[in-house]
Protein backbone atom coordinates (compact mmCIF):
# COMPACT_ATOMS: atom_id res chain seq x y z
CA UNK A 1 0.00 0.00 0.00
CA UNK A 2 3.22 1.59 -0.33
CA UNK A 3 1.55 3.61 -3.50
CA UNK A 4 -1.35 5.17 -1.80
CA UNK A 5 -0.31 5.59 1.49
CA UNK A 6 -2.48 4.75 4.94
CA UNK A 7 -4.78 7.65 4.69
CA UNK A 8 -6.34 6.46 1.33
CA UNK A 9 -6.39 3.13 2.57
CA UNK A 10 -8.15 3.98 5.24
CA UNK A 11 -10.98 5.68 2.92
CA UNK A 12 -11.36 2.77 0.74
CA UNK A 13 -11.63 0.17 3.87
CA UNK A 14 -14.25 3.15 4.92
CA UNK A 15 -15.85 3.08 1.92
CA UNK A 16 -16.12 -0.93 1.52
CA UNK A 17 -17.20 -1.19 5.10
CA UNK A 18 -20.37 1.19 4.08
CA UNK A 19 -21.01 0.09 1.16
CA UNK A 20 -21.34 -3.57 2.81
CA UNK A 21 -23.10 -2.20 5.57
CA UNK A 22 -25.47 -0.78 3.07
CA UNK A 23 -25.97 -3.89 1.37
CA UNK A 24 -26.98 -6.18 4.41
CA UNK A 25 -29.59 -3.10 5.43
CA UNK A 26 -31.32 -3.68 2.56
CA UNK A 27 -31.60 -7.25 2.09
CA UNK A 28 -34.92 -8.64 3.67
CA UNK A 29 -36.56 -11.68 4.80
CA UNK A 30 -40.16 -11.72 2.99
CA UNK A 31 -41.39 -14.56 5.37
CA UNK A 32 -44.86 -15.95 4.83
CA UNK A 33 -46.73 -15.30 8.32
CA UNK A 34 -47.77 -18.49 9.85
CA UNK A 35 -51.47 -18.00 9.81
CA UNK A 36 -51.52 -16.99 6.08
CA UNK A 37 -54.95 -16.63 4.60
CA UNK A 38 -55.53 -18.52 0.87
CA UNK A 39 -54.57 -15.42 -0.83
CA UNK A 40 -51.59 -14.37 0.84
CA UNK A 41 -50.36 -18.14 0.17
CA UNK A 42 -51.09 -17.50 -3.84
CA UNK A 43 -49.45 -15.04 -3.65
CA UNK A 44 -46.53 -16.37 -2.29
CA UNK A 45 -47.26 -19.30 -4.10
CA UNK A 46 -47.02 -17.00 -7.24
CA UNK A 47 -43.56 -15.39 -6.23
CA UNK A 48 -42.10 -19.09 -6.43
CA UNK A 49 -43.50 -19.68 -9.21
CA UNK A 50 -42.33 -16.42 -11.07
CA UNK A 51 -38.77 -16.79 -9.62
CA UNK A 52 -38.99 -20.52 -11.10
CA UNK A 53 -40.57 -19.37 -14.01
CA UNK A 54 -37.24 -15.96 -14.37
CA UNK A 55 -35.15 -19.31 -13.48
CA UNK A 56 -35.88 -21.02 -16.20
CA UNK A 57 -35.94 -18.01 -18.81
CA UNK A 58 -32.48 -17.21 -17.38
CA UNK A 59 -30.84 -20.28 -17.88
CA UNK A 60 -32.57 -20.14 -21.31
CA UNK A 61 -30.68 -17.67 -22.36
CA UNK A 62 -27.68 -17.91 -20.63
CA UNK A 63 -27.14 -21.11 -22.35
CA UNK A 64 -28.09 -19.13 -25.78
CA UNK A 65 -25.51 -16.63 -25.29
CA UNK A 66 -22.87 -19.49 -25.43
CA UNK A 67 -20.58 -20.09 -27.99
CA UNK A 68 -21.68 -23.59 -28.58
CA UNK A 69 -25.26 -23.46 -26.27
CA UNK A 70 -26.54 -27.58 -25.52
CA UNK A 71 -29.73 -28.16 -27.31
CA UNK A 72 -30.71 -30.24 -24.08
CA UNK A 73 -30.46 -27.54 -21.49
CA UNK A 74 -32.07 -25.21 -24.32
CA UNK A 75 -34.76 -27.80 -24.17
CA UNK A 76 -35.20 -28.30 -20.81
CA UNK A 77 -35.70 -24.80 -19.58
CA UNK A 78 -38.22 -23.73 -22.65
CA UNK A 79 -39.99 -27.02 -21.35
CA UNK A 80 -40.40 -25.27 -17.97
CA UNK A 81 -41.01 -21.89 -19.25
CA UNK A 82 -43.90 -23.55 -20.96
CA UNK A 83 -45.42 -25.69 -18.71
CA UNK A 84 -45.40 -22.33 -15.91
CA UNK A 85 -46.71 -20.34 -18.56
CA UNK A 86 -49.65 -22.76 -18.98
CA UNK A 87 -50.30 -22.50 -15.06
CA UNK A 88 -50.24 -18.81 -14.67
CA UNK A 89 -53.51 -18.26 -15.71
CA UNK A 90 -54.31 -19.98 -12.56
CA UNK A 91 -51.46 -17.51 -10.17
CA UNK A 92 -53.90 -14.94 -9.69
CA UNK A 93 -56.77 -15.41 -7.68
CA UNK A 94 -58.69 -12.67 -6.91
CA UNK A 95 -57.90 -10.68 -3.57
CA UNK A 96 -54.39 -12.17 -4.14
CA UNK A 97 -52.51 -8.80 -4.83
CA UNK A 98 -50.94 -5.76 -2.62
CA UNK A 99 -53.79 -6.14 0.16
CA UNK A 100 -52.44 -10.19 0.48
CA UNK A 101 -49.15 -9.56 0.35
CA UNK A 102 -47.64 -6.40 0.28
CA UNK A 103 -44.55 -6.90 -1.76
CA UNK A 104 -46.49 -8.24 -4.57
CA UNK A 105 -45.78 -6.93 -7.67
CA UNK A 106 -49.22 -7.39 -9.35
CA UNK A 107 -50.81 -4.49 -9.97
CA UNK A 108 -54.82 -3.94 -9.28
CA UNK A 109 -55.53 -3.70 -13.07
CA UNK A 110 -54.64 -7.60 -13.32
CA UNK A 111 -58.02 -8.26 -11.64
CA UNK A 112 -60.03 -4.70 -12.83
CA UNK A 113 -58.74 -5.28 -16.41
CA UNK A 114 -59.35 -9.01 -16.23
CA UNK A 115 -59.86 -9.20 -19.79
CA UNK A 116 -56.61 -7.24 -20.91
CA UNK A 117 -54.57 -9.52 -18.35
CA UNK A 118 -56.13 -13.06 -19.68
CA UNK A 119 -55.38 -12.03 -23.14
CA UNK A 120 -51.97 -10.98 -22.11
CA UNK A 121 -51.29 -14.44 -20.14
CA UNK A 122 -52.84 -16.53 -23.56
CA UNK A 123 -50.47 -14.53 -25.94
CA UNK A 124 -47.40 -15.84 -23.66
CA UNK A 125 -48.77 -19.23 -23.65
CA UNK A 126 -48.71 -19.09 -27.33
CA UNK A 127 -45.11 -17.67 -27.32
CA UNK A 128 -43.64 -20.42 -24.93
CA UNK A 129 -45.80 -22.95 -27.09
CA UNK A 130 -43.88 -21.75 -30.07
CA UNK A 131 -40.52 -21.70 -28.18
CA UNK A 132 -40.58 -25.76 -27.19
CA UNK A 133 -41.98 -26.45 -30.86
CA UNK A 134 -38.84 -24.51 -32.37
CA UNK A 135 -36.23 -25.37 -29.60
CA UNK A 136 -37.41 -29.38 -30.52
CA UNK A 137 -35.75 -29.09 -33.81
CA UNK A 138 -31.86 -27.59 -34.12
CA UNK A 139 -31.93 -24.44 -35.93
CA UNK A 140 -30.00 -21.68 -32.86
CA UNK A 141 -31.53 -19.16 -34.88
CA UNK A 142 -34.88 -19.79 -34.91
CA UNK A 143 -34.64 -20.54 -31.35
CA UNK A 144 -33.32 -17.27 -30.59
CA UNK A 145 -36.01 -15.27 -32.76
CA UNK A 146 -38.46 -16.95 -30.52
CA UNK A 147 -36.94 -16.67 -27.72
CA UNK A 148 -37.00 -12.89 -28.40
CA UNK A 149 -40.62 -13.40 -29.01
CA UNK A 150 -41.23 -14.78 -25.82
CA UNK A 151 -39.35 -11.93 -23.79
CA UNK A 152 -41.63 -9.69 -25.59
CA UNK A 153 -44.40 -11.06 -24.19
CA UNK A 154 -43.16 -11.18 -20.70
CA UNK A 155 -42.12 -7.66 -21.25
CA UNK A 156 -45.42 -6.52 -22.43
CA UNK A 157 -47.65 -8.04 -19.59
CA UNK A 158 -44.88 -6.53 -16.87
CA UNK A 159 -45.21 -3.32 -18.60
CA UNK A 160 -48.96 -3.09 -17.71
CA UNK A 161 -49.95 -5.32 -15.14
CA UNK A 162 -46.49 -5.73 -13.02
CA UNK A 163 -45.29 -2.60 -10.72
CA UNK A 164 -42.11 -1.93 -8.41
CA UNK A 165 -42.35 -3.60 -5.14
CA UNK A 166 -42.83 -1.41 -2.75
CA UNK A 167 -39.53 -2.24 -0.26
CA UNK B 1 -6.93 38.01 -7.46
CA UNK B 2 -3.38 39.08 -8.41
CA UNK B 3 -1.28 35.92 -9.45
CA UNK B 4 -0.64 33.99 -13.01
CA UNK B 5 -2.59 31.62 -15.03
CA UNK B 6 -1.12 28.00 -14.35
CA UNK B 7 -1.59 24.55 -15.34
CA UNK B 8 -3.82 22.58 -13.19
CA UNK B 9 -5.89 19.63 -14.70
CA UNK B 10 -4.47 17.61 -17.57
CA UNK B 11 -6.12 16.78 -20.04
CA UNK B 12 -6.79 13.17 -19.49
CA UNK B 13 -8.74 14.72 -16.10
CA UNK B 14 -10.84 16.61 -17.85
CA UNK B 15 -12.05 14.12 -20.37
CA UNK B 16 -12.31 11.54 -18.09
CA UNK B 17 -14.81 14.43 -15.78
CA UNK B 18 -16.92 15.17 -18.80
CA UNK B 19 -17.22 11.97 -20.20
CA UNK B 20 -18.21 10.78 -16.87
CA UNK B 21 -21.21 13.52 -16.96
CA UNK B 22 -22.58 12.35 -20.14
CA UNK B 23 -22.54 9.08 -19.72
CA UNK B 24 -23.89 8.30 -15.77
CA UNK B 25 -27.13 11.04 -17.52
CA UNK B 26 -27.00 8.69 -20.54
CA UNK B 27 -27.11 5.71 -18.20
CA UNK B 28 -29.78 7.00 -16.21
CA UNK B 29 -32.48 7.39 -19.20
CA UNK B 30 -31.64 4.14 -20.21
CA UNK B 31 -31.61 1.86 -17.35
CA UNK B 32 -35.28 1.63 -18.06
CA UNK B 33 -36.45 0.73 -21.74
CA UNK B 34 -32.78 0.89 -23.43
CA UNK B 35 -30.95 -1.72 -21.53
CA UNK B 36 -28.74 -2.66 -24.71
CA UNK B 37 -27.67 1.05 -24.78
CA UNK B 38 -27.19 0.81 -20.71
CA UNK B 39 -24.89 -1.85 -21.03
CA UNK B 40 -22.40 -0.15 -23.49
CA UNK B 41 -22.91 3.05 -21.11
CA UNK B 42 -21.49 0.78 -18.34
CA UNK B 43 -18.88 -1.09 -20.25
CA UNK B 44 -17.44 2.96 -20.77
CA UNK B 45 -17.68 4.12 -17.60
CA UNK B 46 -16.20 0.87 -16.16
CA UNK B 47 -13.21 1.67 -18.59
CA UNK B 48 -13.10 5.36 -17.56
CA UNK B 49 -12.98 4.21 -13.43
CA UNK B 50 -10.40 1.74 -14.27
CA UNK B 51 -8.20 4.88 -16.43
CA UNK B 52 -9.09 7.16 -13.39
CA UNK B 53 -7.73 4.62 -10.86
CA UNK B 54 -4.82 4.09 -13.09
CA UNK B 55 -4.40 7.89 -13.61
CA UNK B 56 -4.19 8.32 -10.18
CA UNK B 57 -1.05 6.51 -9.43
CA UNK B 58 0.59 7.57 -12.81
CA UNK B 59 -0.75 10.75 -13.77
CA UNK B 60 -0.18 14.33 -13.25
CA UNK B 61 0.47 15.49 -10.10
CA UNK B 62 -2.98 17.08 -9.14
CA UNK B 63 -4.16 13.88 -10.81
CA UNK B 64 -2.63 11.72 -8.11
CA UNK B 65 -4.58 9.78 -5.14
CA UNK B 66 -1.09 10.73 -3.21
CA UNK B 67 -1.31 14.46 -3.76
CA UNK B 68 -4.82 15.03 -2.58
CA UNK B 69 -5.86 12.18 -0.28
CA UNK B 70 -5.17 13.20 3.19
CA UNK B 71 -5.69 12.17 6.66
CA UNK B 72 -8.69 13.58 9.22
CA UNK B 73 -5.86 16.41 10.50
CA UNK B 74 -5.71 17.96 7.78
CA UNK B 75 -9.42 17.37 6.32
CA UNK B 76 -10.34 19.18 9.95
CA UNK B 77 -8.03 21.84 9.35
CA UNK B 78 -9.27 22.67 6.00
CA UNK B 79 -13.11 22.25 7.00
CA UNK B 80 -12.55 25.24 9.74
CA UNK B 81 -11.30 27.48 6.59
CA UNK B 82 -14.53 26.65 4.80
CA UNK B 83 -16.81 30.08 6.10
CA UNK B 84 -14.40 32.08 4.99
CA UNK B 85 -14.79 34.51 1.79
CA UNK B 86 -11.44 33.99 0.83
CA UNK B 87 -10.88 32.86 -2.98
CA UNK B 88 -10.16 29.24 -2.43
CA UNK B 89 -6.36 28.57 -3.79
CA UNK B 90 -5.77 24.68 -3.15
CA UNK B 91 -3.93 23.74 -6.61
CA UNK B 92 -6.05 20.44 -7.24
CA UNK B 93 -8.45 18.74 -4.95
CA UNK B 94 -8.64 20.38 -1.17
CA UNK B 95 -8.62 17.79 1.73
CA UNK B 96 -12.06 17.89 2.17
CA UNK B 97 -13.05 17.69 -2.14
CA UNK B 98 -11.01 14.91 -1.59
CA UNK B 99 -13.36 12.67 0.41
CA UNK B 100 -15.90 13.26 -2.49
CA UNK B 101 -13.60 12.55 -5.07
CA UNK B 102 -12.79 8.46 -3.64
CA UNK B 103 -16.15 8.28 -2.47
CA UNK B 104 -17.40 8.46 -6.22
CA UNK B 105 -14.99 6.34 -7.35
CA UNK B 106 -15.60 3.66 -5.10
CA UNK B 107 -19.39 4.47 -5.49
CA UNK B 108 -18.89 4.17 -9.44
CA UNK B 109 -16.78 0.60 -8.96
CA UNK B 110 -19.63 -0.94 -7.04
CA UNK B 111 -21.95 0.44 -9.39
CA UNK B 112 -20.34 -1.11 -12.78
CA UNK B 113 -19.32 -3.97 -10.61
CA UNK B 114 -22.90 -4.70 -9.37
CA UNK B 115 -24.36 -4.32 -13.54
CA UNK B 116 -21.99 -6.62 -14.51
CA UNK B 117 -24.17 -9.32 -12.66
CA UNK B 118 -27.56 -7.68 -12.49
CA UNK B 119 -30.20 -9.63 -13.93
CA UNK B 120 -33.82 -7.89 -15.21
CA UNK B 121 -37.01 -8.40 -13.91
CA UNK B 122 -37.58 -10.64 -17.14
CA UNK B 123 -35.06 -12.80 -17.10
CA UNK B 124 -33.86 -11.18 -20.94
CA UNK B 125 -31.40 -8.31 -20.65
CA UNK B 126 -28.82 -9.15 -18.26
CA UNK B 127 -24.91 -7.91 -17.02
CA UNK B 128 -22.57 -10.23 -18.96
CA UNK B 129 -21.26 -11.67 -15.86
CA UNK B 130 -24.70 -12.64 -15.03
CA UNK B 131 -24.28 -16.16 -15.82
CA UNK B 132 -22.36 -16.78 -12.92
CA UNK B 133 -25.53 -16.13 -10.30
CA UNK B 134 -28.93 -17.42 -10.17
CA UNK B 135 -31.49 -15.42 -11.42
CA UNK B 136 -32.65 -14.82 -7.95
CA UNK B 137 -29.31 -13.41 -6.64
CA UNK B 138 -28.96 -11.39 -10.16
CA UNK B 139 -32.13 -9.88 -9.06
CA UNK B 140 -31.41 -8.99 -6.10
CA UNK B 141 -28.00 -7.58 -7.06
CA UNK B 142 -30.16 -5.78 -9.79
CA UNK B 143 -31.88 -3.97 -6.26
CA UNK B 144 -28.75 -3.04 -4.89
CA UNK B 145 -27.35 -1.50 -8.27
CA UNK B 146 -30.75 0.82 -8.24
CA UNK B 147 -30.10 0.70 -4.45
CA UNK B 148 -26.64 2.05 -5.07
CA UNK B 149 -27.18 4.37 -7.63
CA UNK B 150 -29.04 6.65 -4.94
CA UNK B 151 -26.16 6.93 -3.24
CA UNK B 152 -24.53 7.75 -6.67
CA UNK B 153 -26.96 10.49 -6.85
CA UNK B 154 -26.52 11.67 -3.40
CA UNK B 155 -23.00 12.43 -3.89
CA UNK B 156 -23.30 13.65 -7.26
CA UNK B 157 -25.97 15.83 -5.60
CA UNK B 158 -22.90 17.19 -3.20
CA UNK B 159 -19.98 17.46 -5.79
CA UNK B 160 -22.77 20.02 -7.77
CA UNK B 161 -23.47 22.11 -4.02
CA UNK B 162 -20.09 22.15 -3.11
CA UNK B 163 -18.97 23.70 -6.46
CA UNK B 164 -21.94 26.02 -6.35
CA UNK B 165 -21.27 26.98 -2.62
CA UNK B 166 -17.23 27.97 -3.82
CA UNK B 167 -18.91 29.86 -6.48
CA UNK B 168 -20.91 31.99 -4.52
CA UNK B 169 -19.41 31.90 -0.98
CA UNK B 170 -16.15 31.90 -2.04
CA UNK B 171 -16.14 33.82 -5.53
CA UNK B 172 -14.10 31.01 -6.79
CA UNK B 173 -15.18 29.32 -10.42
CA UNK B 174 -14.33 25.59 -10.01
CA UNK B 175 -16.14 24.77 -13.32
CA UNK B 176 -14.08 26.92 -15.99
CA UNK B 177 -10.62 24.98 -14.74
CA UNK B 178 -12.24 21.86 -14.97
CA UNK B 179 -12.57 22.58 -19.18
CA UNK B 180 -9.99 24.71 -19.86
CA UNK B 181 -7.14 22.74 -17.40
CA UNK B 182 -6.24 26.40 -16.36
CA UNK B 183 -6.41 28.53 -13.30
CA UNK B 184 -5.61 31.68 -11.87
CA UNK B 185 -3.69 30.51 -8.62
CA UNK B 186 -1.33 33.59 -6.89
CA UNK B 187 1.93 31.23 -7.60
CA UNK B 188 2.62 28.41 -10.08
CA UNK B 189 2.82 25.41 -8.03
CA UNK B 190 4.75 23.60 -10.68
CA UNK B 191 2.63 20.51 -10.89
CA UNK B 192 4.47 17.78 -12.54
CA UNK B 193 3.04 16.56 -15.98
CA UNK B 194 2.87 12.82 -16.93
CA UNK B 195 4.67 11.05 -20.25
CA UNK B 196 2.58 10.03 -22.88
CA UNK B 197 3.50 6.36 -22.69
CA UNK B 198 1.55 6.46 -19.57
CA UNK B 199 -1.41 7.71 -21.33
CA UNK B 200 -1.43 5.32 -23.59
CA UNK B 201 -0.43 1.86 -21.28
CA UNK B 202 -3.83 3.55 -18.86
CA UNK B 203 -6.14 3.71 -22.41
CA UNK B 204 -4.90 0.45 -23.49
CA UNK B 205 -5.22 -1.12 -19.59
CA UNK B 206 -8.95 0.68 -19.43
CA UNK B 207 -10.03 -0.53 -22.68
CA UNK B 208 -8.82 -3.61 -22.37
CA UNK B 209 -10.29 -4.46 -18.56
CA UNK B 210 -13.81 -3.27 -20.06
CA UNK B 211 -14.09 -5.19 -22.99
CA UNK B 212 -12.91 -8.58 -21.45
CA UNK B 213 -15.48 -7.71 -18.92
CA UNK B 214 -18.17 -6.92 -21.51
CA UNK B 215 -17.02 -10.54 -22.91
CA UNK B 216 -18.24 -12.01 -20.10
CA UNK B 217 -14.77 -12.59 -18.82
CA UNK B 218 -13.92 -15.72 -20.89
CA UNK B 219 -10.44 -16.90 -22.24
Amino acid sequence: MALIGKNAALAVALGIGAAVAAGGAIAHDDVMPKNANAATKAAYARHENFKKLGGAFKGLNDELRKPSPSLAVVRTNAGVVASQSRALPTWFPRGSGVQARPMSEAKAEVWTDAAGFTSAASNFQTQAAKLTQVAAGSDLDAIRAQTRQTFMACRGCHEKYRQEKKS
Amino acid sequence: MAGSTVKLWDGPVRVVHWLLVVLLLFSWWSAEDHLNWHRWSGYAILGLVVFRVWWGFAGGEAARFASFVKGPKAIAAYARTLGGRETAVTPGHNPLGALSVVAILLVLAVQVGLGLFTVDVDAFEAGPLSDRVSFETGRQIAEWHELNFRILQALVAVHVLAIAFYAVWKRTNLVWPMITGRRVLPSDPGLAGAPWWRLIVGVLLAAAVAWFLSRGARF
